[in-house]
C-alpha cells in the first residue's frame, strides 16, 4: 500500500498573509505528542519549541529533459536526507512554501527520487485561503488558482471577516477550480491540528469520502421535476427574488418516466441563448430556455402548457430560493418525479475538475498507453490525477497518483466490499471533460 | 585488518575529518556533541552540537570548526560566525588551509584566520549544494547547484569557467592534479570537466543518484559508486574517461554511502547502508577485494592523511579506527 512505513509529508501553502504563520505557530505550541520537522523557506515569527524549524532557500532542479514538469526541488532532498538519518525520528514533515510558489516541484520532488519515494510519502497539500482577499487573488493571480488546484485541504481562513453569502459565493468558485479538496473554514486559522496532519490527500479512497458527490456530472441548471396539467394554462408565481433573473425550460412530456429523457432535453436547452420573459410576461411549454427577469415582490407569470398531460419544468436555481409555485384553476402542481441536480460551479477558472466514474475493467496496456500520452502531451496543466482501477486480470485494486507529468501507480491492495469499478480524476488547466471520458472508455477491456 | 578503537556519539555520523597531521578526528552526528579523538593523548573531548543539527566539522588553522542546522558557524575560541538563517551543511578549508569556506543558501562565505569574508561569493544564482576548492590553486573554488557548476577566482567578478547542463549537481570533487571537477548529478549520472578541453564529459547509465565520488591521489582514477555498484573510471588518457572502459565493481550489499582512496595505501574503502565494508586494491584491471561485515550501517569514511588507518562512522553512532596495513 502506498505509504506504509514512511514518514507523512504535509505541504503547506496559501498567499501571503493568508494566515500560515498563524497555523505553524499553532502546530508548533500544541499539545499534539508528535514530533514535527517544519521546513520553512522563509523564517517568520515562529517559536521553536521541541520541533524543528529549518529553513531552505528555494532551490529548483530540472531533470535532465529540461522540462518544467519535472522540476524538483534539490534542498529539499538534502534537507530530508539528512533528517532521515537521524535516530530520533520524526513523527511528521511539514513543509512550507512561500506564498507565491509553485507547489509543484515540491510535490514532485517525492515522486521524481527514487531515495525520497523511499523513505516518504505525501500525505497531502493544504492551502490557506485569505477569504477575504482571495477573490482579489483570484482575479488577478495564477498562482491563486494553482494553488488551489493543488490542495487535498483548503482551509478558508479568517471567516469572521466575511459574511454568510460572500463564503457561499467563495466556496462555488473554489469548486469551480477544485472540486476535490476539502474545505474548512476558520478564523485565526484555528483548524483541529488532524484535519492538516491527517489528510490521506493521496490515498483515493479518503478523497473520496470527502466529498462523494464530485464525480456527478455538472449541469447547468439546479432542479428539474415533471408535473402533471389538467388545464392548458396556468401560472407561475414568485414573492422572493435572490437574483434578479432565473433561467427555466417548460415542455411537453408524456409521464414521469419521461424524466431522464427530459433532463437530456434540458441540458442542450440550457445551452441555447434565452429568450427574455419579463414581469408579468408568458412562458410557454415549448422547450426554449426562457430568462425570467424577476423583480423582488409578490409576481406572476402566465404559462401556456398547451394539449398534454404533462410538463417538465427545469430551472438555473432551486425552485424554493424563489418560492416558486406553478397553479392552475384546479390548485397548486405538485410534481411528481423531481430531482437536484449538482450545478456546474462558476468556471471563471482555465483550471477545473474533472472525474469519471465507470465499472468493468481496464486492459492495462492499453490503459498505460493512453495515461502516457496524458501526461506526455497536457501534462503540464494537469496538476493532479487520482485514480483506482479494475485491471482485467488482477484481482486487486491498482491505485494511481500523479502531479503534472510524473505519475506513479501501486496495489491497492484487495476490492473487499467496495464495488469494483474505475475511478480517476483530474484537476488542471484546459481539461477537456469528454475527451478525457472518451480516451477512458477506449481503455476498457 | 585490526580495530584500534571504538567510539560512540549520540547519533548517525554524518562526518568525518583529520586534521592535517593525522593527529586528531572530529566525529560529527546528526546530532548531538561532535567528539574529537585524539590519537597522540588517547584520548576524547566533545564540542557542543548545533541546535538543529550538526553540518560538517573541519580543521581551519589548527581549531576545529563546527557548523549546523541553525545556520552558525562555531570556532573553538567561542566565537561564531552567522551569515544567515538557512542551514550549513558544507564545511571546507582550501588548499593551502588559509581559507575556510562555508556554503550557506546563496553565498558561499570565504573567511580568512581572522574571519574577514570579504572574498565571499554572495547572492549565486542557485544555491550551493556543494563546492570544492582547487587543490593545486588556493583561491580558486567550484560551486554547484541548479544549473550546473561554476569555477570562481576569488575576487573576481565572474566565474572563470562554468558549465550548465539543465539539471543540477549535489556534489563536487576536483581532483588532486586540478585537471578534472566531477560532480554527482540530481539525475544518476555525473559530469567530469576537463579543464584542459574547457568540455563536461555527462556520463550517464548509473541504476541511481551517484552518492560518492573519490580520486586516486594521484589523480589517475577516479571512483563513483551509486546503488550497489561501484565504477572506477581511468582519466589517464587525452580525454580521460571519454571513450575508456571503467571497471565495474560489486560488493556492496546495500546503497553505497561512503568511498574514499588512502593517500598511503592506494586502496579503495568504499561502506554501504547494510554495514559491508569493503577494502579494494586496484592493480591495472586487476581488483583485489575484502569484505568485512560491521555491526551497523557505515555513514562515511575518512583516511588517516599518511597512514593506513581508516575511520569508519556508523548509523549507529559509532566510529571505530581501522588499520589496514
Amino acid at each position: 500500500m502506498l505509504g506504509m512505513n514512511t514518514t507523512p509529508v504535509t505541504i503547506l501553502t496559501g498567499f501571503l498573509g493568508a494566515g500560515k504563520t498563524t497555523l505553524l505557530n499553532r502546530i508548533l505550541t500544541e499539545n499534539h505528542g508528535l514530533r514535527i520537522a517544519v521546513i520553512e523557506n522563509e523564517f517568520g515569527e515562529v517559536g521553536v519549541d521541541h520541533e524543528l524549524v529549518i529553513n531552505a532557500e528555494e532551490e529548483l532542479f530540472e531533470m535532465n529533459n529540461g522540462c518544467i514538469c519535472c522540476t524538483v526541488r534539490g534542498d529539499l532532498i538534502r534537507i530530508l536526507g539528512n533528517l532521515m538519518k537521524r535516530k530520533d525520528q520524526f513523527d511528521h514533515i511539514l513543509i512550507e512554501t512561500t506564498g507565491l510558489a509553485d507547489p509543484g516541484p515540491v510535490v514532485q520532488t517525492f515522486f521524481a527520487d527514487a531515495e525520497m519515494k523511499e523513505r516518504l510519502h505525501v500525505n497531502g497539500v493544504v492551502t490557506l485561503v485569505d477569504a477575504k482577499h482571495i477573490l482579489a487573488h483570484l482575479d488577478d493571480s495564477d498562482e491563486a488558482h494553482e494553488q488551489i488546484a493543488f490542495a487535498d485541504v483548503l482551509i478558508l481562513n479568517k471567516c469572521d471577516l466575511v459574511g454568510e453569502d460572500d463564503l457561499t459565493h467563495l466556496e462555488g468558485r473554489i469548486r469551480g477550480i477544485n472540486a476535490l479538496a476539502k474545505i474548512i473554514r476558520s478564523t485565526n486559522a484555528d483548524v483541529p491540528i488532524p484535519a492538516i496532519l491527517e489528510i490521506g490527500g493521496f490515498n483515493l479512497d479518503r478523497a473520496m469520502e470527502i466529498d462523494p458527490q464530485f464525480l456527478e456530472p455538472e449541469y447547468p441548471f439546479e432542479w428539474g421535476g415533471i408535473f402533471p396539467v389538467d388545464r392548458k394554462e396556468g401560472t407561475l408565481h414568485t414573492t422572493i427574488a435572490p437574483d434578479p433573473t432565473m433561467g427555466i425550460a417548460m415542455f411537453a412530456v408524456s409521464g414521469a418516466d419521461a424524466f431522464a429523457a427530459a433532463t437530456e432535453k434540458a441540458v442542450r436547452a440550457f445551452s441555447d441563448d434565452p429568450k427574455h420573459v419579463g414581469p408579468s410576461g408568458t412562458l410557454v411549454a415549448d422547450g426554449a430556455l426562457a430568462e425570467l427577469e424577476i423583480k423582488s415582490g409578490p409576481q406572476t407569470y402566465a404559462l401556456k402548457f398547451g394539449d398534454t398531460s404533462h410538463v417538465a419544468v427545469f430551472t438555473e436555481h432551486h425552485p424554493d430560493e424563489f418560492a416558486l409555485r406553478f397553479v392552475t384553476e384546479g390548485g397548486t402542481l405538485t410534481a411528481l418525479v423531481e430531482k437536484n441536480f449538482k450545478p456546474d460551479h462558476e468556471h471563471d477558472s482555465l483550471i477545473t475538475s474533472v472525474g469519471i466514474v465507470h465499472e468493468g475493467e481496464c486492459d492495462g496496456r492499453r490503459l498505460n498507453e493512453w495515461l502516457s500520452g496524458i501526461v506526455r502531451e497536457q501534462g503540464a496543466d494537469i496538476f493532479r490525477m487520482k485514480g483506482v482501477f479494475a485491471l482485467k486480470g488482477q484481482p486487486d485494486r491498482i491505485i494511481f497518483q500523479g502531479v503534472h507529468m510524473l505519475i506513479d501507480a501501486a496495489n491497492g491492495g484487495p476490492w473487499l466490499n467496495r464495488k469494483r469499478q474505475n475511478t480517476l480524476v483530474f484537476i488542471g488547466r484546459y481539461l477537456d471533460r469528454d475527451s478525457l471520458r472518451e480516451g477512458f472508455l477506449s481503455c476498457l477491456a | 585488518m585490526k580495530q584500534l578503537t571504538s567510539h560512540a556519539t549520540a547519533d548517525y555520523v554524518l562526518h568525518l575529518a583529520w586534521d592535517t597531521e593525522g593527529t586528531r578526528l572530529a566525529v560529527t552526528p546528526a546530532t548531538g556533541d561532535v567528539h574529537v579523538l585524539s590519537l597522540l593523548e588517547n584520548s576524547t573531548s566533545t564540542r557542543a552540537g548545533q541546535a538543529l543539527g550538526n553540518g560538517e566539522s573541519a580543521w581551519f588553522q589548527g581549531d576545529l570548526v563546527t557548523s549546523g542546522f541553525d545556520g552558525v558557524v562555531r570556532f573553538t575560541d567561542g566565537s561564531d560566525f552567522r551569515g544567515g538563517k538557512e542551514f550549513i551543511e558544507r564545511l571546507k578549508v582550501n588548499s593551502d588551509g588559509t581559507l575556510l569556506g562555508v556554503a550557506q543558501g546563496r553565498f558561499l562565505h570565504v573567511m580568512d584566520a581572522k574571519h574577514n569574508a570579504e572574498f565571499s561569493l554572495r547572492s549565486l544564482p542557485a544555491s550551493v549544494s556543494d563546492f570544492a576548492w582547487n587543490p593545486t590553486n588556493p583561491k580558486e573554488v567550484a560551486v554547484v547547484g541548479a544549473g550546473g557548476a561554476r569555477m570562481w577566482r576569488l575576487g573576481e567578478n565572474q566565474p572563470y569557467a562554468q558549465f550548465d547542463w539543465g539539471g543540477a549537481s549535489m556534489q563536487a570533487v576536483w581532483s588532486p592534479d586540478g585537471r578534472w571537477l566531477v560532480t554527482g548529478d540530481q539525475t544518476p549520472s555525473v559530469h567530469i570537466y576537463d579543464f584542459t578541453r574547457s568540455y563536461p564529459l555527462h556520463i550517464q547509465g548509473y541504476d541511481a543518484r551517484v552518492s560518492t565520488i573519490a580520486f586516486t591521489s594521484d589523480s589517475t582514477r577516479v571512483a563513483t559508486s551509486a546503488g550497489e555498484v561501484i565504477t572506477v573510471w581511468p582519466t589517464t588518457g587525452e580525454k580521460g574517461p571519454e571513450g575508456a572502459t571503467p571497471l565495474q565493481m560489486d560488493g556492496p550489499q546495500g546503497g553505497t554511502t561512503a568511498a574514499a582512496f588512502s593517500r598511503a595505501s592506494g586502496q579503495l574503502a568504499v561502506g554501504d547502508d547494510a554495514g559491508v565494508l569493503l577494502i579494494y586494491t586496484l592493480e591495472g584491471q586487476r581488483v583485489l577485494r575484502k569484505m568485512h561485515r560491521r555491526e551497523s550501517g557505515i555513514g562515511c569514511l575518512a583516511w588517516h592523511p599518511s597512514q593506513a588507518i581508516l575511520a569508519v562512522g556508523h548509523a549507529d553512532g559509532s566510529c571505530a579506527l581501522l588499520d589496514l596495513d
